[in-house]
Parts: structure tokens; C-alpha cells; sequence
């Protein structure tokens, strides 16, 4: 960080000088890199979250290989979750939503879930752990993540049957929360 | 009425501070006493006029004044009392308030103590920790302000939130208010957030003296460590504390059986109490041997300002977490006052950097100087390794465009090691004589602490193989242990031999005696409990899930679990609560029952995990109640078996105790506060 605490005393004036200016303007360096970098930070989440407007469309392939885009997914409600093995919250919430899912398979509700910053070792251990069955994929590069501009896991999108995003949940969802919003957004009018 | 009585105390509390911060150091640079003196006074006001604000929100907070909005948002009727005063720091804006209020209550305390040799110090002591002060409190005067009323203008489909009435609109009066985030509706809502605090804001009276030493010249003497040392105590004890009531409300309500996520928000609250943890031990060798100055300083403004950074990152999202804050308009502001105060105090130290010549250099590399210099570059590196991976997500995002969060695994992978250095070293450097030692003396004081260690892990390690890692954990908490145990042992012993007391006397005296050295071994030993608990939670967690029947049983770890029936009734703060009764035993007789629950908050439309624990002193079973059909015949539990997990909190308890026994005042040496250094020397052979 700075220089070295000890032994100074006996170092001669001019080198002293020396080393302190290089420190100095590491240390500086590092200082405003740091603001720069929290500058931009703080840019972008001011920004805000996307909870309405047309759901920004993804394709995702399965871990099974499924492969999924959402915009083909017009007329029915899709329930995206963002998710990881390593985020604690998101166990709480896997069971559940293992069982809405089961219980509105083939009613027009598509759940997709989204592994996000993920080792496929550890995401298949926790599909498999929570006998997950609805299609669950790795998202490449973040890009969903950053079109939805999560702000962290669990994250869960609401989209709507004519393709709009209809809210967000932000944290692990519990009984009944999920069925309810289903249920409201399954009664929508579509086309 | 009242409210507005608050905001009008609030105003002059901002312009008081401002004055105080200015006259300060007009008074100081130019030699003006009387200006000094009256930033004093000024600054001592602050004290009751931002006193008035925080009783008036408490006030309403308590008598449901929902026409406030910050009332309208954190409080209900159907909360209790209790909760209803605690969320005065349940939201953005009374939590800002009361921020302030401390810091200004901690300013105007060391204000009033009698300043005798460090008199140059105070202008600039009142102008650094003023200026602080003046920034939260324009932050809430400003920003945040906790007095805005709700209002509904015409024909607006949204309520408005002002101070003052917008034309054309009615003053609106909510029958009842959000009430607090359930996740905050728990017992730890009352002592996590004020300790918290506490911690964080008294760092501002170490970095202001630091500051004011460092603006005056007064640095060379080092004066201002021994004068600020019970208040680094004091700040870091409660960032402790806080960090530990922290874990255990996460441990109670986030329901995943664990206390630390490696979040960023908690990894905010670690980094300061690991540089202040590192200067606290640094300031001994510049009170000691006249070491280390220039370190200290870098280490008091690093600490000051990763406590504003963790402030930041936790109040402005810009780091994405698991916990959810409201996003205000608090980030830009803070943003530059965060700049302000780290770039200004390197400036500062830059330019006085040559009154930090250290007075000793280090004489060998088996010393107490060459521990601390090890334990203190450990410290630091553990706090690297920990803000490297709390900001990694924006460094990637920058560089490659993707966002690249690393998970716990990259935090214990990298600081676990470390910390098994740290803990080791804390066995070893109290044994280790000042300037320095030969091996031999050092290994005649270590051998049997190592001994009895090895003895203790064989016999562990024999029982409990398929951890072979946990092994080198045990063998490192017995080590320490009974490293600290045998200076007790052998205190005590020589009190015996030479005054001829009974153990008990002997061991209330030496600690009576030496209390700091003493009260420091017990903090250690806090340390080694809190050690013990982490690598029960490393190594022996147990976990299983499943979905049983009435009559039905799930077993892990030895125990079993009997679902009994499912119950469902109404609760008080407005939740509905579906509770499981189920039977714990072990191996056979019943050994408790346990109901774990879920409460569903009706109108935040919430859920909150309550889970059925069953706790001793050596393993604590945890059950929670995930899921139930509708019928209510057959649930799903999730069941961990955390071992050795409440020795984190009785290590807490443990660390609390040695710092008040480190930092009480000794009455018949209590002039030794404000004496010179080489006097300080000479008592302390």
C-alpha cells in the first residue's frame, strides 16, 4: 500500500525522496482509480432496475440442451428467475418454485430459470438437488443479467403474455406469492 | 407541529456545525483562541439540537403519525412498541438521522474532556470530525430528509412527497403506514444496526485526532494514539459486536443455516474491522518502541474510509448484493465526500510525512516488532483479498463487459488460509519478547502449549477421520488456547509463589494489575472460540431436505425428525403463520419439540422463515419448514446440523468482556493517560 513501515532511518535523504514521490503517485494512482471505478458504479445503478416496457428478449440453451427464445413465447406467461448454486437465498425459494411450476406445466406458463456467474458442477448438482424439471440454463456472458440489469440473486421477471415485463421480485419468493401473480397475469387478455 | 419543530432544530443543528467546522480552523491557523472556543460551543449544540429531531421521529414513529412519510414507510399499527422506536434506523432516512446524532454525540463527549497538553490538537480535531458531522447532517437536512410529508395534489394518480404543501394539493393522512421490511421485524433489529453504528461513526474520533496530529506537526510525538487509544477500543469493540449480532440475525431469519455469506454488505463491515483490528495492534509498537508511525496513519485513514466505502456501497446498490436497500439520491453525494476525505488525508500525510521517523528500526526477526509487522501485512492482505472480491463484479464489468461475480468459494479459498496464519500468529507473538529473542527461549514457552495441541488433535483427529482438514483446525484452536491458558497459568502461579495468594485472588489481581495485557489475552480468546465455531461450520455441517407425511420421519446426523401436524393461525404485526409441530430426537427418546414456521406478512405480501432450533453448546439442530400441501397432511423440511456454531457467539461474549476489561480505567494509574512516551517506557518493563 505504502511504503515499507520500517527501516527508514537509515536510508539516505535523496532516495527517500525518490521512493516517496513513486509511492506517492501509486498510491494517488490507486485512490483515483478506485473513485473512478465506484464514479462509474454509481452511474450505472442509478440507472435503476427494468420492471416495465417490453421484456428485453434472450436465448438460452439447457443445461439438457433445450433451447429457448423469448420472444417466441408470445401468449403465454414466462417466469424468469435468476438464480445461482452458491447464493443461499435462492435454495429457499427452489422448492417452491419447483412446485408452481409442476403445478402450472401445460396451462400456458413457461418458467425459465437463469444460472447466473455459475460452475456447471455446481448448477447441475442443484438442479439435480431440487429435481428442478423446468428448462435451466447458464447465462453466457451475463447478457441476460445485464439486460435485465439485476442487481442480484435470486431476481425474479414477470412477463407477460403479450411479452411486457409485469414487475420484478427482488429475493427469494415464498408460498403464494408466485401463484397469485400467475394467476393475475394468466387472466390477461391476449391477443 | 412537532415535526416541525424537529426540522427547524435540524436547520440550525446544519448551520452550528457548519460554523463550528469553519471557526475551528480559522481559530487554529490564525491563533485565535476565542474562535476556538466558540466552535466548541457550537459544536457541543449540535449535540441537543440534532437531540430534538431524532425524539421528535421517535415520537411520531411511536404515535403513528402517518402524515410523515418516513413514518408512513417504516411504521404500522400493527408493530409493537418496541419496534416501533427501532425503526427510527428501520429506513434511508431516520437511519441517516441517527447516524449523525451519534457522530455528533461522540464528538461533543471528547469535547468535553479536559484537553491539557493536547490543547493544539483541538481546532483541528473539531474541524476534521466537524466536517464529518456537517456532511450527514446536510445529507439528512438535504437528502434524506425524515420530516417530507405526504401530500396529494389534484388530480395526481401518486402521492407527494414535500416538505412544505405543493400548490394545489391536500395534506394526506394514510389510515396506516407500510410498517418495517418483515426481514427487520426480528430481535436483532434492535442491537445489530445502533452497534453497528457505533463502530463505524466512532472511527471518525482516532481519524480526526490522527488528522489534527498529523495538520499541526504534532506527529512527531505520538500522543494522540495514547489519547485516542480507549476510543479505537471503543469503535472497534461495537464494529465487533455488530458484525457478530449481524451473523446471528442472519443465522436466526434468512433461514439458510449459516451466519456469513461473503455478501457484500457484510464484506463492507469486515474490511474496516480488519484494517482498525491491524491498527490496534500497530499502535503498541509506536507506543512501545516508536515504530510504525507513518503505517499508523495510513492505516487509521485507510480504516476511516473503507468504513465510509462499506457505508456506501450498502446504501447505493453500486455493488450488486442479496440485500435489498431503497436507492436515493444519497450515492453522488456521498460519492464526493468519500473522494474529499480519502484524497484530502493522503495529502495531508504526504506532506507531514517526514515528521513520521521511527524512533527504532527492527532488531531481529524473532520479536514482538517482527509479529506485529507479520500479523499487520496478513491483516492487510486478508483485507485485500476481501475488497478484490467485493468489487471484482464492477472490474469485470468494466474490462471484459460481463459482470463476473465471485461467490464464497473464492473468499474462503483465499482468506481461510490467511486467517489460519493469523490465528497461529496470535498463539505465538504474545510469547515473543519486545526487540527481540533468542529461538530457545521462545521454544521453551511454545513447546508445551504445542504438545498439549498435538494431544488434543490426535485424540480429535482419531475420532472424527473423514476430516482430515478439520484435524489441522482443532490442532490450531487447542494450540492457541492453551498458549493464552498457560500465561495465565504461569501469572498466576508466580503471584502465588511471591504474594502467597489463593488461585482466585491471584488471577483477579494479575488482571486487576494488567488489565490491557490481560484483557487483550481474553479478547484473543474470544478470537479462538469464534474460530472454533467457523471451522464446526466448515467442516461438520450437516444438511438434508424432504418432503414427509403426518407420522412420517427425515434423519440426519444422528436425529430425527417426526412431523407431527400443521397448524395455521393468525399472528400479531399482521402475519399469518403456518406452523409445523414436529418431534426432535436422537437415536430413540424425544428430545424436543420444535415448531418451525412460516410467516407471511398480509400486506408487505412477505414470507419470513422462522426456523425450530434446538440448541447446545455442541451442535444446534436446525429445522425449517420449506413447503406444505394444501391439506396440510405432509410438509417439507429442510434440517441442518450446524456443530460447534454457538461457541461464535459465545466467543462474542468472551470478546466483549476482555474489552472492557482492556480498556477500564485503572483509578490509581489514571494519570498515566497524559504522560510522555519515554515515561511510558520506563513503566512498562
Amino acid at each position: 500500500m505504502t511504503q515499507q513501515p520500517i527501516n527508514e532511518q537509515e536510508v539516505p535523504s535523496s532516495p527517500t525522496a525518490k521512493s516517496k514521490k513513486i509511492g506517492l503517485i501509486i498510491a494517488f494512482a490507486v485512490i483515483l482509480a478506485l473513485l473512478g471505478l465506484l464514479a462509474w458504479g454509481l452511474g450505472k445503478v442509478q440507472a435503476g432496475p427494468r420492471e416495465s416496457g417490453m421484456a428485453p428478449d434472450f436465448t438460452i440453451t439447457g443445461f439438457d440442451g433445450r433451447t429457448v427464445t423469448l420472444s417466441e413465447l408470445r401468449g403465454q406467461v414466462v417466469i424468469v428467475n435468476f438464480w445461482a448454486s452458491w447464493c443461499p437465498p435462492c435454495r429457499e425459494e427452489a422448492a417452491y418454485l419447483e412446485e408452481t411450476w409442476r403445478k402450472y406445466e401445460g396451462k400456458g406458463v413457461v418458467f425459465i430459470g437463469v444460472d447466473w456467474v455459475d460452475t456447471e458442477k455446481e448448477a447441475l448438482a442443484y438442479i439435480d438437488e431440487f429435481d428442478i424439471t423446468y428448462l435451466n440454463g447458464p447465462d453466457i456472458g451475463t447478457r441476460a443479467a445485464q439486460a435485465y440489469n439485476i442487481q442480484g440473486v435470486p431476481e425474479t421477471f414477470f412477463v407477460a403474455k403479450n411479452g411486457e415485463l409485469r414487475g420484478v421480485h427482488i429475493g427469494p419468493l415464498a408460498s403464494p406469492q408466485l401463484d397469485e401473480k400467475i394467476e393475475k397475469l394468466l387472466a390477461e387478455q391476449y391477443p | 407541529m412537532l415535526a416541525e419543530i424537529g426540522l427547524i432544530s435540524l436547520t440550525i443543528a446544519f448551520i452550528f456545525s457548519l460554523y463550528a467546522t469553519f471557526a475551528s480552523v480559522y481559530g487554529g491557523w490564525r491563533g485565535r483562541l476565542l474562535w476556538v472556543e466558540s466552535a466548541r460551543n457550537a459544536a457541543l449544540l449540535v449535540v441537543p439540537l440534532l437531540t430534538i429531531p431524532v425524539i421528535v421521529i421517535v415520537y411520531s414513529l411511536y404515535t403513528f403519525d402517518f402524515s410523515l412519510a418516513y413514518v408512513y414507510d417504516v411504521s404500522s399499527r400493527a408493530m409493537s412498541p418496541f419496534l416501533r422506536v427501532a425503526a427510527l434506523w428501520g429506513g434511508q432516512q431516520g437511519s441517516v438521522l441517527f447516524w449523525a446524532w451519534l457522530m455528533a454525540a461522540f464528538v461533543g463527549i471528547v469535547l468535553l474532556r479536559k484537553w491539557d497538553r493536547d490543547r493544539e490538537l483541538m481546532p483541528y480535531v473539531i474541524f476534521v470530525s466537524m466536517l464529518t458531522t456537517t456532511f450527514f447532517v446536510g445529507v439528512v437536512l438535504f437528502i434524506t430528509n425524515p420530516f417530507m410529508r405526504l401530500w396529494h395534489i389534484e388530480g395526481a394518480a401518486e402521492l407527494t412527497q414535500a416538505l412544505f404543501q405543493p400548490l394545489t394539493s391536500m395534506p394526506y393522512l394514510p389510515e396506516d403506514g407500510n410498517g418495517l421490511n418483515p426481514l427487520l421485524r426480528h430481535f436483532g433489529m434492535i442491537g445489530h444496526p445502533p452497534t453497528t453504528y457505533l463502530g463505524f461513526t466512532g472511527f471518525v474520533i482516532p481519524f480526526a485526532f490522527a488528522m489534527a496530529a498529523l495538520i499541526t506537526g504534532q506527529s512527531r510525538r505520538d500522543e494522540w494514539i495514547l489519547t485516542t487509544r480507549r476510543w479505537t477500543l471503543f469503535a472497534w469493540i461495537f464494529l465487533s459486536i455488530g458484525l457478530i449480532l449481524g451473523g446471528r440475525w442472519a443465522y436466526d431469519v434468512l433461514g439458510w443455516g449459516g451466519f456469513w455469506g461473503w455478501d457484500p454488505v457484510e464484506n463492507a463491515m469486515l474490511m474496516p474491522w480488519l484494517t482498525g483490528t491491524a491498527f490496534l495492534h500497530s499502535v503498541m509498537m509506536t507506543e512501545k518502541r516508536g515504530m510504525m508511525k507513518k503505517w499508523n496513519m495510513a492505516l487509521i485513514i485507510l480504516t476511516y474510509s473503507l468504513s465510509l466505502f462499506g457505508t456506501f456501497i450498502t446504501r447505493t446498490g453500486v455493488i450488486s448484493s442479496v440485500h435489498a436497500f431503497a436507492k436515493t439520491a444519497l450515492g453522488p453525494a456521498f460519492f464526493a465526500f468519500i473522494g474529499f476525505t480519502f484524497l484530502g488525508s493522503m495529502t495531508i500525510l504526504y506532506l507531514r510525512w517526514d515528521t513520521l521517523k521511527s524512533d527504532h528500526s527492527l532488531e531481529s526477526f524473532i520479536s514482538r516488532e517482527a509479529a506485529f509487522v507479520l500479523q499487520n501485512m496478513l491483516f492487510l492482505a486478508v483485507t485485500f483479498a476481501v475488497f478484490w472480491g467485493t468489487v471484482f463484479p464492477l472490474i469485470s464489468e468494466l474490462v471484459t463487459g460481463t459482470k463476473i461475480t465471485v461467490g464464497p468459494p473464492y473468499f474462503q479459498r483465499v482468506t481461510g488460509p490467511l486467517f489460519f496464519a493469523l490465528v497461529l500468529l496470535m498463539g505465538i507473538a504474545p510469547l515473543v519478547a519486545w526487540r527481540k529473542q533468542a529461538a530457545r527461549t521462545l521454544g521453551k514457552a511454545i513447546w508445551f502449549p504445542f504438545a498439549a495441541s498435538l494431544g488434543i488433535a490426535a485424540i480429535w483427529g482419531a475420532s472424527h477421520r473423514m476430516h482430515p482438514a478439520s484435524i489441522f483446525g482443532l490442532w490450531l484452536v487447542a494450540f492457541v488456547l492453551s498458549a493464552i491458558l498457560a500465561e495465565f497459568w504461569k501469572g498466576v502461579q508466580a503471584r502465588r509463589t511471591t504474594r502467597n495468594e489463593n488461585p482466585f485472588t491471584a488471577l483477579f489481581n494479575l488482571i486487576g494489575r494488567n488489565h490491557r495485557r490481560y484483557g487483550g489475552y481474553i479478547i484473543h480468546l474470544g478470537v479462538v472460540l469464534i474460530a472454533t465455531g467457523v471451522i464446526g461450520d466448515a467442516y461438520f455441517k450437516q444438511e438434508t431436505q424432504g418432503t414427509i407425511s403426518q407420522g412420517e420421519v427425515l434423519s440426519v446426523g444422528g436425529y430425527q425428525l417426526e412431523f407431527r401436524e400443521l397448524l395455521g393461525y393468525p399472528g400479531s404485526d399482521g402475519r399469518q403463520i403456518v406452523e409445523a409441530v414436529t418431534s426432535l430426537s436422537q437415536d430413540g427418546p424425544i428430545i424436543r419439540e420444535l415448531t418451525p414456521r412460516r410467516d407471511y406478512f398480509v400486506v408487505q405480501e412477505q414470507p419470513v422463515t422462522v426456523p425450530g432450533v434446538y440448541s447446545t453448546p455442541g451442535v444446534d439442530v436446525y429445522v425449517m419448514l420449506i413447503g406444505w400441501d394444501d391439506l396440510g397432511t405432509s410438509a417439507t423440511f429442510k434440517i441442518y446440523v450446524n456443530s460447534l456454531i454457538n461457541w461464535v457467539w459465545i466467543g462474542g461474549i468472551v470478546m466483549i468482556l476482555g474489552t472492557m476489561i482492556a480498556t477500564w480505567s485503572n483509578p490509581a494509574r489514571r494519570e498515566t493517560t497524559y504522560v510522555l512516551k519515554p515515561e511510558v517506557l520506563t513503566s512498562q518493563p
